[in-house]
């Protein structure tokens, strides 16, 4: 089955902020949330600067931590993205803690982020995002697809930015958001590793069914020894009782 | 001479007075709202009763609750607790030894086990893991509930770790606890207060023995 | 339809749950999902477009004066979502924040809702409502009783953003008034549009007509592009950029556009001609100019090349504080690209007063790479093929004008109105040509020099924050007769009207067709998604009632707008229904290279070539070649206040838009990092910005960044206004309107220059 991943390059995003509210009105998000934030980066001191944007969203990784962590499963890996079904959501905020970029945010107690246009796209559009943005810094594909525009893309801009470089083939098992990025990931606050830790992901993958399976367990044994325990004390009850009616029986005798 | 005790009519035992059950009643409801309102997020066929935060809040009123019953303790019967701790924490030589044949006690059989005080070892033994896995929970809880934005992913996922595990070994301990209740009959303790005297004999003589011989302590059935 | 769907879908479900034995477990998880759901009303909603039947309207874009072509989709009664139209040539199915925030500016709970009649003094804000018939018999009276006494010609007009035509043009011409103006113009693009009649005779226009796609080499000054959001312009400068083209961005400023630059050059504020001559000194020195080009169509090169010898890259990087070699380098690129390169000729232009020259010698670096009607340089617009509604002559011809000037060569004469007066802006004596300087039109309402003017009828322009000098604007509106503001929103000026007459918007009225010179000529139409929220009408509406009430029936013949438009789109054998078919939008044939001409001369000034040197400024003795002028420095202690966009707000016009203002609630002032260090300001600390004139505004953040020169500030436009009904935007930043308490008139092009204001930072006390 195919995965599909957007193409972010912040090589040519100009900071304008078209996504941002193509995705609040698109998606009618509230007052007070969204999907997306950019930030203008620089570096150098003046004159010798350079400078450029970062479009902050949800990198859509493979190996997901907030879908690790998830207890209820309201995100969910389905296309190679992340999806979310907001009616599930305990508002536990486990994913907002374990996501290594800092993406999802809890509005109204819900944990709130991208869910790569989830209906749009199965209704057969573009995520608004993409759709809008005027310097064709975005684009959806098919995952195969968009890294190899990446990694051309990459390429078509070395003699500007020697530094350039793809980011998310590999990063936390290969991202649903392919960015071309001018400089090093910590130009734009990027995290050079963003594997999801084994703590993290082994609390949902083996503590909890472990929690499980031994209470569970420790009903059945202890469902069965009762029935047969149970029996035996009342055996000895009654052994007791006759001991003692006996007793009384013998010393109304005497 | 014992004739005398035999020809008496059957006795009941006082086992507990009004506020330690008061204080096991609140243990045992914030208990289990708890583990309902944990578990759920455990089990995914039913998360989805987690949706919104509902059970979040349940668990945080289970969690005040629950905390609750050592101050209780405080305020009511402070003698009694002091008394729990104290016995929960310390083992005699008959305890030793009851501890060696728990699997004839966990069998339903009494006959052959050493004489016990008002605690046995096993009730010793639950109290204590009671008491020290509390301290995990509540402890790794608080941070879960007002800690958790400081905590980073690892911290959080040790933390939970914590809070999971410890869930467990309460629960399986609460399952061991149902379990010998069920078996010994032993619910009209936290319900009346009172326990048939024969029974007690069975499984705490020592106690029974320096009990007075006299109401509250002692009454005819 | 989708939404009853669903909930059949979940009836259905559970009613066989319950029947078949096997789906007991699911039922139950089903029936406590339902109980969950309803316990804490989380139901997720279906995605609007699920909700019902999608009605699409086609429109064009209302949220900046750009008009990009959108699509508008509306589920019930209710606007949900605004896209780029794929057919649109401008949009091309893309729209930048501010056209995505068109559903919300729709619905700001702040509009105006019903017309309104003022109750207190003038700026008081005190208002009672009025019916519509009312507020116009009234007004009516009003605009009779100036004309009897005045003339008509005293009756002022001013409007901006996409209804102003039925206003400042439509009215004004049949009303007789010469006095119509336009922020658009003298405010903003004049120096370019005269420099352009004056050296190739073809105005610039609405769109700065670069050939993106096959451009080599573009030159940006102060251009902000992705901070000024033009939809189209930002998908052509990267898409030029993403092609290789080679990027060159002259502003003191690291701007977004800067930081994608091959070569910047941080400018001194001010001396951006010195640059120019010194381009122009190294392109005729070195040979690098196109020689054929220039013999073929243009006059005056001796001339030029005799007034830039002395103006070498060592002297203008005296004046610019640019490294010569910089300059050289620069210059050699543009070359090297030619004829597919050129400066961008931008849009707000009116910077320092001598701005037409400015303007001058970048074209003659245009006109030296030979873009002028080369592929890759500068194409020709062309306006489409449209006739106009076929009215009764009107009292006056010459309308207002939207971005190219008006009415033309110095020697055209200006329309007098019905009592025999021209325009009372000073144009032919305070300059030379030009559209109607809105800015000039305040001092008659004080001085009534000329001749007075008394009543005022102000549409969609916000009148103190976008003309300089905004405490002469209050003097000037409380010495009025009559005050007529028509808006959608309670800006900060409609406190200071006597009538308070509410728009409805974009999204709820038709319009006047949108016909847009490109390279493609295209026809825009505007249909309303929704009818009018509360008590609001379309401007056209308005136009019409008060012309029925002032003798101008004859104007009016139309009964309804849709008998106006079909009228109008007869001439290309189309009509509304036929439009909306079409998808809102034709678009015709262009003319845009020199090819297109078989020969014949596309420039239109008088000997069909480019004027190197200009003959008509050289009569007026304003320099037949552009000289460096340099301007006034900031005093110690100040700093030079220039101003610009952000990308997610347009003029003073969208700050309270809830959408947009969550993204950008306030201004930030721009101020050098070093230089904020030594006064002990920080990043983030809120400061007073006062001028020389002691007027304040703020307070406002500091944005300390190594990204601009150590002698100016930077504030982007719009914010700081005052105006109580704006729940979001009231008081929020800084208005750089405010701060600019003097400008500089450009002789030539009748310009108001406003970068001549000085502010000091004053901390929050």
């Amino acid at each position: 089955m195919a995965t599909y991943a957007f193409l972010l390059d912040l090589a040519r995003c100009i900071g304008c902020q078209a996504c941002v509210v193509a995705c609040k009105t698109g998606n009618e998000l509230p007052l007070g949330t969204k999907y997306i934030t950019i930030s203008e980066r620089t570096q150098g001191t003046f004159p010798n600067l350079q400078g450029g944007f970062q479009n902050h969203r949800c990198y859509h990784c493979t190996d997901a931590s907030c879908v690790a962590v998830c207890p209820t499963g309201a995100l969910f890996k389905e296309d190679g993205l992340t999806r979310m079904d907001r009616a599930k959501c305990s508002g536990c905020t486990y994913c907002v803690d374990a996501c290594p970029f800092g993406v999802p945010v809890m509005v109204d107690g819900i944990s709130t982020k991208c869910d790569a246009c989830t209906a749009v796209v199965k209704a057969g559009g573009q995520p608004w995002c993409v759709k809008t943005c005027p310097s064709h810094a975005l684009m959806y594909g098919e995952r195969d697809q968009i890294l190899a525009e990446a990694q051309a893309r990459v390429e078509s801009i070395k003699a500007r930015y020697p530094n350039a470089q793809v980011y998310g083939e590999k990063e936390a098992g290969g991202l649903g958001v392919v960015v071309v990025l001018p400089d090093s990931p910590e130009v734009v606050d990027l995290p050079v590793d963003p594997q999801p830790k084994l703590l993290v992901t082994g609390w949902q993958k083996a503590v909890q069914p472990l929690t499980l399976g031994l209470t569970s367990l420790s009903v059945i044994v202890t469902g069965i020894a009762a029935v047969i325990a149970r029996r035996n004390h009342m055996q000895e009850l009654k052994t007791l009782h006759q001991a003692e009616t006996a007793g009384s029986e013998k010393a109304g005798e005497e | 001479m014992s004739t005398q005790v035999q020809t008496a009519p059957p006795r009941k035992i006082l086992r507990y007075r009004v506020a330690p059950r008061i204080n096991h009643a609140v243990l045992a409801t914030s208990f289990i709202l708890l583990l309902i309102t944990g578990l759920i997020l455990l089990w995914s066929p039913v998360s989805f009763l987690a949706a919104g935060g509902r059970s979040g809040v349940l668990h945080r009123l289970g969690a005040v609750l629950f905390m609750l019953v050592p101050i209780l303790y405080l305020i009511d019967d402070r003698r009694g607790a002091k008394e729990l701790l104290w016995d929960s924490f310390h083992y005699d030589k008959d305890d030793v030894a009851w501890l060696k044949h728990i699997l004839q006690y966990f069998m339903g059989r009494t006959a052959n086990m050493p004489p016990q005080g008002r605690l046995n070892a096993g009730q010793k033994f639950h109290h204590a893991s009671v008491v020290i896995v509390s301290a995990f929970i509540v402890v790794s809880g608080l941070v879960l509930w007002f800690a958790k934005g400081s905590l980073g992913a690892d911290g959080l996922a040790m933390t939970a770790t914590v809070h999971d595990i410890s869930m467990l070994i309460l629960t399986v301990l609460l399952v061991g606890h149902l379990y010998f209740t069920f078996v010994y009959k032993a619910l009209p303790g936290m319900t009346t207060g009172y326990i048939p005297e024969e029974e007690a004999r069975l499984e705490h003589s020592k106690w029974v023995d320096s009990l007075p011989d006299e109401a509250p302590y002692k009454v005819n059935e | 339809m989708a939404r009853v769907e669903l909930q059949i879908t979940r009836r259905n479900f559970l009613k066989t749950a319950f029947a078949g034995g096997g789906g007991m477990a699911l039922a139950g998880r089903e029936i406590g999902r339902a109980v969950a759901n309803g316990l804490t009303k989380l139901g997720t909603p279906p995605a609007w477009f699920h909700q019902g039947e999608i009605k699409t309207t086609y429109n064009y874009c209302d949220m900046c004066p750009w008009k990009c072509g959108i699509v508008v989709q509306t589920v019930g009664d209710r606007v949900r979502k605004i896209d780029g139209n794929p057919l649109d040539p401008k949009s091309r199915g893309m729209l930048c924040a501010r056209g995505q925030g068109g559903v919300s500016f729709v619905y700001d709970p702040d509009r105006l809702r019903a017309p309104m009649v003022r109750t207190g003094e003038r700026g008081a804000g005190k208002f009672q409502e009025i019916t519509w018939n009312d507020a116009f018999d009234q007004i009516a009276e009003k605009l009779q009783a100036v004309a009897a006494q005045y003339g008509p010609e005293s009756v002022a007009i001013l409007g901006h953003t996409t209804g102003d035509f039925w206003f400042t043009d439509y009215f004004a011409q049949a009303w007789g008034t010469p006095n119509a103006g336009k922020p658009s113009a003298t405010l903003c693009t004049s120096p370019r549009d005269e420099a352009a009649l004056l050296t190739t005779g073809v105005a610039i226009g609405g769109h700065e007509p670069m050939d993106w796609d096959a451009m080599r080499c573009i030159v940006l000054m102060g251009s902000h592009i992705g901070e000024d959001t033009r939809n189209t312009v930002m998908q052509d400068f990267m898409n030029a950029w993403g092609n290789g083209a080679k990027v060159i961005v002259i502003d003191p400023r690291f701007s977004s556009a800067a930081a994608k630059a091959d070569y910047w050059l941080p400018i001194k504020p001010g001396t951006d001609t010195a640059l120019l001559l010194a381009w122009i000194n190294v392109l005729i020195a070195e040979n690098l100019y196109n020689r054929e080009y220039v013999e073929q169509w243009t006059e005056g090169f001796e001339q030029l090349a005799a007034h830039v010898q002395e103006f070498t890259p060592e002297w203008a990087a005296a004046i610019t504080e640019l490294d010569p070699e910089l300059i050289r380098t620069t210059a050699r690129v543009i070359a090297e690209a030619a004829p597919a390169a050129a400066i961008m000729p931008g849009r707000h232009t009116t910077w320092y007063g001598n701005d037409t020259q400015r303007m001058r010698a970048a074209y003659i670096i245009n006109t030296l790479a030979g873009a002028w009607g080369n592929e890759g340089g500068l194409y020709f617009n062309k306006s489409p093929y449209l006739e106009a509604y076929p009215h009764p002559p009107f009292a006056i011809t010459g309308s207002a004008g939207g971005c190219s000037a008006e009415p033309g060569a110095e020697t055209a004469e200006l329309p007098a109105g019905p009592s025999g007066k021209i325009r009372a802006d000073g144009a032919r004596t305070k300059f030379l040509r030009g559209a109607t300087a809105i800015q000039e039109l305040i001092e008659p309402m004080i001085t009534g020099e000329p001749y007075p003017i008394k009543a005022l009828i102000v549409y969609g322009v916000n009148l103190l924050n976008s003309i300089p000098n905004p405490e002469r604007t209050l003097e000037a509106l409380k010495k009025l007769d009559l005050v007529v503001v028509i808006d959608v929103l309670p800006q900060e000026h409609v406190a200071w009207a006597d009538y308070v007459l509410p728009e409805a918007s974009y999204l709820e009225r038709y319009d006047e067709l949108s016909a847009v010179a490109y390279k493609t000529p295209f026809i825009q139409v505007r249909e309303p998604a929704i009818a009018p929220m509360y008590d609001t009408k379309p401007g056209w509406w308005m136009a019409r009632e008060l012309g029925m009430r002032v003798g101008l029936e004859k104007y009016f013949a139309w009964e309804t707008i849709e008998e106006y438009l079909n009228t109008r789109l007869m001439s290309i054998g189309s009509n509304l229904e036929k439009m909306h078919e079409a998808k809102g939008v034709v678009i015709q044939k262009g003319k845009p290279y020199l090819a297109d001409f078989n020969g014949a001369s596309p420039f239109g000034t008088p000997s069909g070539k480019i004027q190197l040197f200009s003959d008509e400024l050289a009569v007026a003795k304003l320099g037949g070649l552009p000289e460096y002028e340099p301007t006034a420095e900031p005093p110690e202690g100040y700093f030079r206040l220039t101003y610009g966009r952000q990308p997610v707000h347009t003029f003073a016009k969208t700050q309270n838009t809830p959408v947009l203002n969550e993204i950008t609630p306030e201004n930030e002032v721009w101020i050098n990092e070093d230089v904020a260090n030594g006064l002990g300001i920080r990043h983030g600390d809120r400061v007073w910005l006062e001028n020389e004139a002691g007027t304040r505004t703020g307070p406002v953040k500091v944005k300390s960044t190594q990204r601009i020169r150590p002698d100016l500030v930077f504030l982007a436009h719009g914010f700081g206004s005052v105006a109580p009904g704006l729940s979001r935007a009231n008081g929020k930043g800084a208005s750089d309107a405010r701060l600019m308490s003097q400008y500089k008139l450009d002789p030539i092009s009748g310009g108001a220059g406003m970068r001549i204001n000085f502010v000091r930072l004053v901390k929050e006390a």
